[in-house]
Formats: structure tokens, sequence, C-alpha cells
């Protein structure tokens, strides 16, 4: 390719030399590299994921042993050692607010594994319509989280609510605040992401379900076990897989923080402050937006919840 | 379940009932009715409640639709919310500039990784998808100095590269798409004289529609309901969108349901449940006329565990 332009001006030998040099050299490279458009073709992805999400991954990570407030950048690089994470053992928030994401959890998981569960076996049931059962489990997912959480808002709604102006016909005096009261908060809030939550797992145990050999049950049915037994006996252990799946999933809910944004803001008192919104408020709108802190807190977060999927990795796994 | 002997004693009808009931699944479909009705119970009544005025809003709360219905509530919110058009407009710009970005990209990666022979090939596809594994812990706030450095904060352009770099389940939902053409058309191709690109743009990328679909499907869902990532890097009116915007427009509706020009025509909470539907109409719709792809989409990155 560079040899065209100057060929003009080069003897006839020497530039049949480098010609032949070239030829040489586009062979060895094809050789070594293989197709050059490989590269080409791959570059825009790669490029934008490596900006995007590999950088993020190292920054958050360095960042979580620094002392980086947004609001001063001199303290971009000032490494602060383990500072943060000793800092994290004294801070009583911290604690507080991991308890609640715990408990958050607790309700969350457990709930959401067996109705999803229920219903995938429910679905599986069916000759017909299981395209469209299907669909509607799945379409409270695929709904914007904030239109979500502000539409079980206002169904919590203690005056205009549909459950409290039904309670209200049925004559029940002190109605329930739902998200207005300490007690109940939590698990309205819970109960809303149980909700939005249940489609993937379903489709998850629908696809475990199907890939179950058939054959199985008829010989179970033959040897007199019921249909209880045989989900016991033959469903639940061959669906093992799914059941990591579902749980390395849904261990994301520890860091529930939109949910509890939206509907409560952390209140009353304190009562719904998950760590998720805990770390973003000190990240994004407590004082100096102190970075650094937040990531430390993320960074151990994202260790408990790795820490959970091995567990359940170990436990779940195959023999 | 079991009571199949004495459906025996009581007659041919009810025992052709119970055999056809069992064969059919009838007692599957009675539960699921049960249990749809109880997951659409909120989203019933919130479309239910977008169409009570006042009046109607004030009087019966409780039902789950209204005894007369009225279209003041999206009337209202179609003509004086000014930000309801902008915040539109701002979630079909990052959808569509993020799909067709996303597609473009993953497309052309898809079936370098699928085709094309080089060096490093599959361990970088391998990388890409490890790497996906690999919690994003301090992500956000790496991304808010990230964003905040290349002038990216509070532009749509920003949002639109983030979220068209979330490559590695379409990158490989690609790749399994262009693995099902047969190579011998596009070896016949190439024999002819055509280049790769000719091969892969005139061959290759119609045959692998489908999965474009596919990639298109989750990626205009996931980006249209985002919540914390655009809530985290948009705070100006301009650049906001809907699905983060839908509270700032509830608070508007509200305090208008109580201004004196609009007094006693409409209530705040039923117009807001109008609004939500609006913010949440295009992914309703999208997930309604795609279905089948987007289900393939969720299957074909799931089962690659």
């Amino acid at each position: 390719m560079a040899g065209g332009g100057s060929g003009s001006t080069l003897p006839a030998g020497r530039k049949a030399t480098l010609a032949a040099f070239l030829q040489e050299l586009r062979a060895t490279r094809r050789a070594t590299w293989g197709n050059p458009f490989g590269y080409l073709f791959i570059a825009p992805a790669l490029i934008l994921y490596l900006i995007f999400n590999v950088w993020p991954i190292i920054r958050g990570f360095l960042m979580a042993f620094t002392d980086y407030r947004f609001l001063y950048p001199e303290t971009r690089w000032a490494f602060n050692g383990l500072a943060n994470f000793q800092e994290m053992v004294n801070d009583k928030d911290f604690w507080f607010s991991l308890g609640i994401s715990i408990r958050y959890s607790l309700m969350v998981i457990p709930t959401v594994i067996v109705l999803s569960l229920f219903l995938a076996v429910i679905i599986s049931r069916v000759r017909h319509l299981t395209a469209f059962y299907r669909w509607v489990v799945y379409l409270p997912t695929i709904l914007p989280i904030a239109v979500t959480f502000l539409m079980w808002k206002e169904f919590y709604d203690p005056r205009f609510g549909f459950i409290n102006a039904n309670l209200k016909l049925l004559g029940i005096h002190p109605l329930p605040k739902w998200l207005g009261s300490t007690k109940t908060a939590l698990p309205c809030i819970a109960a809303a992401d149980v909700w939005r939550s249940i489609g993937f797992p379903t489709l998850l145990f629908l696809i475990g379900i199907y890939n179950i050999n058939r054959e199985l049950y008829e010989a179970a049915a033959i040897d007199g076990a019921n249909a209880w037994q045989q989900f016991w006996q033959i469903t639940i252990p061959l669906l093992r897989p799914t059941f990591m799946l579902v749980l390395v999933l849904n261990s994301a809910i520890l860091g529930a923080t939109e949910q509890v944004m939206i509907m409560t803001g952390g209140g009353p008192q304190k009562a719904t402050l998950t760590i998720g919104l805990y770390l973003y408020n000190i990240a994004f709108t407590y004082g100096d937006l102190r970075l650094g802190y937040a990531a430390a807190i993320s960074l151990v977060l994202g260790l408990i919840s790795a820490g959970f999927s091995a567990f359940w990795f170990k436990v779940l796994r195959e023999e | 379940m079991t009571a199949v002997p004495t459906a025996k004693e009581r007659g041919s009808l009810w025992s052709r009932f119970w055999h056809w009931a069992r064969y059919e699944g009838f007692f599957a479909h009675l539960v699921m009715v049960v249990a749809l009705f109880i997951i659409f119970i909120p989203l019933l009544w919130m479309v239910g409640t977008s169409f009570k005025d006042r009046l109607e809003f004030a009087t019966n709360p409780a039902g789950l639709f209204p005894r007369r219905w009225s279209l003041i509530n999206y009337e209202f919110g179609f003509t004086q919310l000014e930000n309801l058009p902008i915040y539109m407009r701002n979630s079909f710009i990052l959808a569509f500039g993020t799909v067709a970005l996303q597609v473009f990209v993953c497309s052309l990666a898809g079936y370098a990784f699928a085709r094309l022979q080089f060096r490093f090939r599959d361990l970088i596809f391998l990388g890409i998808l490890v790497s996906m594994f690999i919690p994003r812990s301090g992500g956000l706030m790496a991304l808010y100095e990230l964003m905040t450095f290349l002038h990216l904060r509070n532009t749509l352009i920003g949002l639109i590269l983030l979220f068209a770099s979330g490559i590695p389940v379409p990158v490989f939902i690609m790749r399994q798409t262009f693995l099902a053409v047969p190579k011998e058309i596009e070896e016949s191709a190439l024999i002819d004289g055509a280049s790769w690109f000719q091969v892969f743009w005139r061959i290759a990328l119609p045959i692998a529609a489908g999965g474009m679909v596919v990639i298109a499907t989750l990626s205009f869902i996931g980006v249209w309901s985002d919540y914390l990532v655009t809530f985290t890097l948009i705070d100006k009116d301009t650049q906001m969108t809907i699905s983060v915007g839908i509270r700032k427009l509830l608070r508007m509706s509200y305090d208008m349901a109580l201004s004196p020009r609009f007094r006693g025509k409409f209530a705040g909470e039923a117009s807001d449940t109008a609004m939500l539907l609006i913010a949440a109409f295009p992914v309703i719709l999208f997930y309604g006329l795609l279905q089948r792809w987007f289900m393939r989409g969720l299957m074909e990155g799931a089962i690659k565990f």
C-alpha cells in the first residue's frame, strides 16, 4: 500500500523487491494475526466496553481505598489505605442499614422463590395459553422501576389508596398506615419488590421444568408416587441448577436502592434505610459527596453478595 | 386431585368432565386465573383510577374501575404539563439512540467472533463474558467521575454511549445468531469476489435480523426503564427522561390539582396514575408487539449459564 505513491521515483528493480517484501510482510502478518477485519469489527464494541464498563470496575475498586470527595477534586487519588474500612466498622448507620438490607433480602428472596416456583409448576401443567401466562407473569418486570414503585406508593396511600379505601368500606377503624409506619414500611416495599421481580425466576424455573425428562414422572407414577411426592422427589432435586441461578441473580437484592429511594426515601425514621440508599446518599446527597467512602461500602456489599453466591454455588452444585 | 374413584360413581358426565379437566390442565388454569388476577390488581387499579375525575375519585376510591369514565386526567397531562413532551422526547432519543448504536457495534463484533479468524479471538470473547460477572462495586461512583471528566454528564449522548456499552449479552446473542447461518453461502460470495464487509452487510446481516430484533428489544426496554443511572447522571430538566422525570411530573400534577385554576376538576392522585400509564405505555407496547423476540432473548441470555 505504501509503495504505490512513490513507485515512479524508484528504480524498477528496487520497486519489485519492495513489492515482494510487502507481500511477504502481509503474509506473515496474516499468519500471526489472522484477518485484520476481525480487529476492526470488534473495535467499536470493545472500546465502548473498556471505557464505560471495564474502567469503572477498576476505578471503583481503587476508589474504595481513597478519601475522594467529589467537591474537592484534588482528593481524587488521595489514597488512605484501609481507613474507609476502619471508619465503616465504627459507623453505626452502616451496620444499621446493613441490617435493614439483610432483613429486606430475607423477606424478598424466599418469597420470590416460593411464588415463582409455584407459578412455574402451574404453568408447566397447562397445555394451552402458556405463552399468554408467561407474557403476563413477566409484564411487571418490564415496567419502568419508577412507575412500578410509584404505582405501589399510590396503592398503599393511607387515605385514597386501593387497600385502605377498601378496608374503610369493610369498616376497619384504625386504618393501617402502611408506608407511614416503621413496622409495616419495609414489608410493604418488599411486597412490591416481590411483585416486580417474580417474572424472571418463573421463566427460569419453567425452562428447568421443561428440561426434566417426562419419563421420570411416568416411571414414578407407575411406582405409585403421587403428584406431591413426584414434586419433591423429582422436580425439586432436578431443578438444583435453576435454584442456584435464581439465588445468585437475586443476591443483588441486598443492594436494593431505587425501591426505597422512590417509595419512602429511607423513612419513616430510617426504618427503610437500606445499605444501598445509605451509600447512595453518602456519595451523591450528603456534604462533600464522599465517593471514596461510598465506593468502600459498595465494595464490602459486593463482597458479601459474592460470598452468598459462592455459598449457594457450593451448596447446590451437582455432585 | 386424586378423587378419580368417586368421579366414576357420580356417572359419566362428571367423569367425562374430570378426564377432560385432567387432560387440559383445567385446575391449573383455574389457579392461574386467580394468580393472574392477584398480580393484576395494582395494574387494573392504576388503569381504572386514571379514568376517574375528581368527583368519581372522591366518592369511589375503592373501586377498581370508575362508574363514569372520564378522560380529564389524560387531557390535563397532555395539555398542561409542558415537561411531559420534553421527557418523552428525551426517552425516545435515548432508547432509539442506544438501540441503534448497540445493534450496530454488537452485530459487527458478533460477526467477527463467529466468522473471522484472528489472533486472541476466543480469548477476547471469553474475557468479555467472564468480566460480566465481576460485581460493579463502586461502579456508579466511578461513572460519575468518568462522565464529569468526559463532559458527558447531563447529556443524552453520554447516556447513549454508556447504555450501549453493555455489550456482553448482545454480542453473545449475535455470535450465536451468526453461527447458525450456513457458512457456505458466505464462502460462495467470497469466491465470487465480494469483500468481507460486503458479505457481512449484504448476506450475513439480513439473515441475522432475528438476533438483532432480540437485542434491540432487550435494550429498548432496559434503557427506557432505567432509573438509578439516569437519576445520578442527569439533573437538568432538558435532558431528563420520563422514567426519572415522572416523579417531578407527579408533584406538578398534584400541585396543579390543588391550584385555583383546576380546583374541583381532577384529583391529584388520579391524575398521577394517568401519568404513570403514559410513562409506561411505550414499553408495554414494545413488549406486547415483540414479546416473542424478547422471550427468545431472555432464554438465550439465560441458557448460557
